[in-house]
């Protein structure tokens, strides 16, 4: 019995020595940036290492007061939310039909959607440039929620497609028996059952659009459309030089509201990654 | 409250049957079974009844209107189905009043059609649960009630009892029955179960191959088989079929022998006999050797051999007998029937 319970208890200390070395060696980075966002300019680039860092808002208040900073994260919190709102509203309709219904040519439309993911964005980088120009759309943040929403499009669509075709056809059945309109099964059976593909496709699309650059560089060519990603190249050339501990803060206020929304739908993401590869 | 005619049904995906030359009336307040094995197109013509497929060809009347084109929702009917269908994100009581909310029926009305519904399935502790949080036959409990709670004309149940277990199973048979004859609803239920069909049916539709076998009463298909599909479905173990000839009244096959048949004319034919028309007799019509022994508690299955062919009968539950042990069997005069080798008709 003891030594059961003792190599029980080994068992699950061996657990944590291996989750916690896999949590450190990813949070390492996070935990860098923000302690070389917190220290004195003078400190990081000395090449001796230094045990006992000075602890300095520098870098806070020069991002905040001689850089428009909360503009930027304006920016990018509405480009990247109303971004996501204009791809759930196309993909949710776009996958039913795709999981839903039979007709000609589905499947093949279903491959053109996935397709658009597949080439490399320096090769759209210009026409989508004199697109926006021509419509007068350039610098905004209008211009930003769609190409994020472009891009993100195919495959919100397909992780939203590969959760519809997990529910039982025999669902959509009973509520067109009981009476429901298409519509009505769309709204209140299917999307209620895929929540949690939903908020999957969601949060990857957040992700992908807070780090997306080279578009937002084409578009945003004043402060008026920057977002933090753009932002971020602001602090590598000028008469300063390289500010390595404002680029570090700045890194991390890009990644703090993605791990937080993370950190909030923890329950429904973990679910929702599996689910749709995974017949319950 | 309704009247089902189907006439010419047919139902094809490209060169594949589904369905094929359905004629059929289901009376007002009647219980009918579909029942055959598997893909027998039992389920494809609930479904074109329900509106939740279209036929290829024929009619489907109710009340002498004529529903094809007609969407599922357009149509009076509540189904339940094999895997329940709940809806998952809403509570039991949320799920029985879906239909109603679908049909706009007033607020005011719909909390006590919802509690009247769930008292007639029991389910009444249970309104403020999620589906997932019911066992099996509750879930089904549920589904019943979601069907039952707007008093649709027809009630389609497709195999709503297959994945219960066998007491559950019965239990339900009977709930099942007795809600139907409460309401008077006219209801079409399909099954491969042979016991849920002679128990709940008023009439039986025995289905192969996507065409009609055979319509008739339990007793009907049990006693009077229309061909040798019906009487080797229908029955526990099913009824021998054993392959031979007839000559002057006399049938023959290989260690078996019946006289005075009352069929003149010589040819090839298959007889049937159940194997409770089948007793163990000092003369008998065969002579064979016990091969297997089966106690079940109230009865005895044995299997006998004779030359090639393997003879099923129900003997006393206290018979016992050694393997290999020659015994004769004598079959019920009064209970055989003949059937065409070739077609599987029944000849008479």
């Amino acid at each position: 019995m003891a030594s059961l319970r003792r190599s029980r208890g080994e068992n699950l200390f061996i657990r944590y020595l291996i989750l916690g070395a896999w949590a450190s060696f990813c949070l390492a980075p996070v935990l860098w940036f923000l302690s070389i966002g917190l220290r004195p300019r003078t400190e990081i680039i000395t090449p001796q290492p230094i045990y006992w860092p000075t602890f300095s808002l520098d870098a806070w208040h020069m991002i905040w007061e001689d850089w428009p900073m909360a503009k930027y994260l304006r920016n990018s919190v509405a480009a990247i939310i109303g971004s996501v709102v204009i791809d759930l509203a196309l993909a949710i309709p776009a996958a039913y039909s795709l999981s839903r219904y039979t007709y000609r040519g589905r499947d093949d439309i279903g491959f053109y959607i996935l397709s658009t993911r597949m080439m490399a964005p320096a090769i759209v980088a210009v026409p989508i440039f004199f697109l926006f120009r021509n419509v007068g759309l350039l610098d905004s943040i209008w211009a930003l929620m769609i190409v994020y929403a472009a891009i993100n499009l195919s495959l919100v669509t397909w992780i939203i497609r590969s959760y519809m075709l997990d529910i039982p056809k025999e669902l959509e059945d009973a509520a067109r028996t009981d009476g429901a309109s298409d519509l009505r099964i769309l709204w209140e059976i299917i999307i209620p059952a895929i929540l949690p593909g939903i908020i999957t496709a969601s949060v990857i699309a957040m992700i992908f659009a807070i780090n997306e650059f080279l578009f937002t560089l084409l578009i945003a060519s004043t402060p008026d459309a920057y977002t933090m990603s753009v932002a971020l190249a602001n602090f590598t050339g000028g008469s300063d030089g390289v500010i390595y501990n404002a680029i570090a803060l700045v890194a991390f206020l890009a990644f703090l509201p993605v791990f937080l929304v993370v950190l909030l739908i923890q329950k429904h993401l973990s679910r929702g990654l599996t689910m749709g590869a995974v017949k319950g | 409250m309704a009247e089902i005619e189907l006439h010419n049904i047919q139902k094809r995906w490209g060169a594949v049957w589904g369905v094929r030359d359905v004629n059929l009336t289901i009376a007002n307040e009647e219980f009918v079974v579909f029942l055959g094995p598997s893909g027998c197109g039992k389920t494809t013509t609930m479904r074109m009844i329900a509106g939740l497929e279209e036929p290829s060809e024929g009619d489907i009347k109710m009340d002498g209107e004529i529903m094809n084109g007609i969407d599922a929702r357009d149509r009076d009917v509540a189904m339940v189905f094999q895997g329940y269908a709940l809806y998952p994100n809403m509570t039991i009581y949320e799920n029985i009043r879906f239909p109603l909310r679908m049909r706009d029926v007033p607020k005011s009305e719909q909390d006590a059609r919802v509690r009247r519904a769930a008292e007639m399935v029991e389910l009444s502790d249970l309104l403020d649960r999620k589906p997932a949080a019911l066992s099996g036959g509750q879930r089904q409990r549920a589904a019943l009630a979601r069907a039952i709670v707007r008093q649709p004309h027809v009630f389609l149940m497709d195999e709503p009892l297959s994945n219960l277990d066998t007491k559950l199973r019965q239990n339900m048979r009977v709930q099942i029955k007795h809600i139907q004859r409460e309401l008077k609803i006219t209801t079409v239920y399909v099954t491969h179960d042979q016991i849920e069909a002679m128990t709940l049916a008023d009439r039986i539709v025995v289905m192969q191959a996507g065409a009609i076998q055979q319509i008739g009463t339990p007793d009907e298909i049990y006693n009077d088989p229309a061909n040798t599909f019906v009487a080797g479905f229908i029955g526990a173990p099913p009824m021998n079929l054993i392959e031979g000839k007839i000559e002057d009244g006399i049938f023959t096959s290989e260690g078996i022998n019946v006289q005075g048949l009352t069929r003149r004319d010589a040819g090839p034919v298959t007889l049937g006999v159940r194997p409770e028309d089948c007793t163990l007799s000092e003369s008998g019509n065969l002579v064979g050797e016990v091969y297997g022994v089966e106690p079940t508690g109230d009865v005895t299955y044995l299997t006998i051999k004779a030359g090639p062919k393997m003879i099923e009968l129900k003997a006393h539950r206290d018979f016992r007998a050694q393997l290999g042990e020659v015994v004769q069997v004598r079959f019920d005069p009064e209970r055989l029937f003949l059937f065409d080798q070739k077609t599987g008709e029944r000849v008479r």
